[in-house]
């Protein structure tokens, strides 16, 4: 499904009174038609366990 | 089931090699079954019991090898790929992550007796730049416990296996019901989770464009919010410009930072 994330989270913000809309497409959407775009900070970057 | 052993018979190891092989590459094929119906054979004497297990580990072993290096140098899109048929992609790959971050390499020990992360073990573990030689020895024992113990059900459940190859209808039937049953149950399951899906389609949605358009008329009342979890493991990973993260599985405490006086913009990958 489609949006499956967005959708759950908007609703559930709309659930708790934000007004909360759904970007159709998401990122890779954005990024066709040209969107702006910046890097995730470092710091906001999760990392995985490494086994190396 | 009663055509099953025949078949066991006809092509012996090379089915099990094939099946447990595309099982670990992530088809969803009866490898279980194909295994405990194995393990009645070696029980009537009909297979060899050291030919079916080097066919079922050297399938299982050269299946999970193809999707380790696959995992190694595609990282987080195979993952995807491989959870593409699940309700929620995103949840799938972090379920799967999270089973390394509790259990470490023990994942591998057990993960093929979990459906979901049978498949994703191999490819998280080459993601994860695991060597490839402590990757063998985990996942040998982790496929020689899995073909063990459902050999070991046939072998001792080959009295029932060769009941109903004599065709002992009530058996047969009684297969047929649990089968059946099984069959309803998860129907009723999928249809329940596409019903809370359905749910979510009353949130409004905006197309890019239109967005782009009222970022440019007026951006101070609205605030894009990105919900992605898996994009955040990816290292050089972008997000839309100005946007603010929130983890969508913990919502409880992401709301307390989020601006009520503005309309939110949600989007994931």
């Amino acid at each position: 499904m489609r949006e499956a994330t967005s959708a759950r989270v908007a609703y559930l913000l709309r659930e708790k009174g934000f007004s909360a809309f759904v970007i159709v497409g998401g990122l890779s959407t954005w990024r066709k038609a040209g969107g702006h775009l910046e890097s995730v900070p470092k710091d906001d970057l999760v990392k995985l366990p490494s086994f190396a | 089931m009663n055509e099953l052993l025949p078949i066991m018979v006809r092509h012996g190891y090379g089915l099990i090699f094939a099946v447990l092989m595309a099982e670990a590459l992530g088809f969803p094929l009866p490898a279980s079954i194909a295994m405990v119906a194995a393990g009645a054979a070696i029980a009537s004497h009909t297979l060899w019991a050291p030919g079916v297990i080097c066919a079922a580990l050297l399938g299982l072993l050269l299946g999970d090898s193809i999707l380790f290096w696959l995992g190694r140098y595609s990282g987080w899109a195979l993952l995807a790929l491989l959870c593409r048929l699940s309700m929620n992609p995103e949840t799938c790959i972090l379920r799967s992550a999270e089973s390394f971050y509790k259990r470490g390499k023990g994942t591998l020990l057990i993960g093929k007796f979990i459906p979901g992360l049978n498949a994703m073990a191999a490819p998280l573990a080459g993601s994860m730049n695991m060597r490839y030689v402590q990757f063998l020895e985990f996942d040998v024992i982790g496929a020689s416990l899995y073909s063990m113990s459902y050999l070991l059900v046939g072998y001792l459940a080959r009295d029932l296996l060769a009941a109903i190859l004599r065709g002992i209808t009530a058996a047969g039937r009684a297969m047929e019901v649990a089968i059946g049953v099984a069959l309803i149950i998860y129907a009723g399951y999928r249809v329940i989770q596409f019903a809370n899906y359905r749910r979510y389609d009353l949130v409004p949605r905006v197309q890019v464009k239109d967005l782009i358009a009222r970022i440019a008329s007026d951006s101070q009342h609205l605030q894009i919010v990105d919900v992605r979890s898996h994009g955040y493991y990816d290292k050089g990973a972008e997000r839309i410009a100005g946007s603010i993260r929130i983890e969508p599985n913990n919502l409880e405490e992401e709301i307390k930072n989020l601006p009520k006086e503005k309309e939110l913009y949600l989007y994931c990958t």
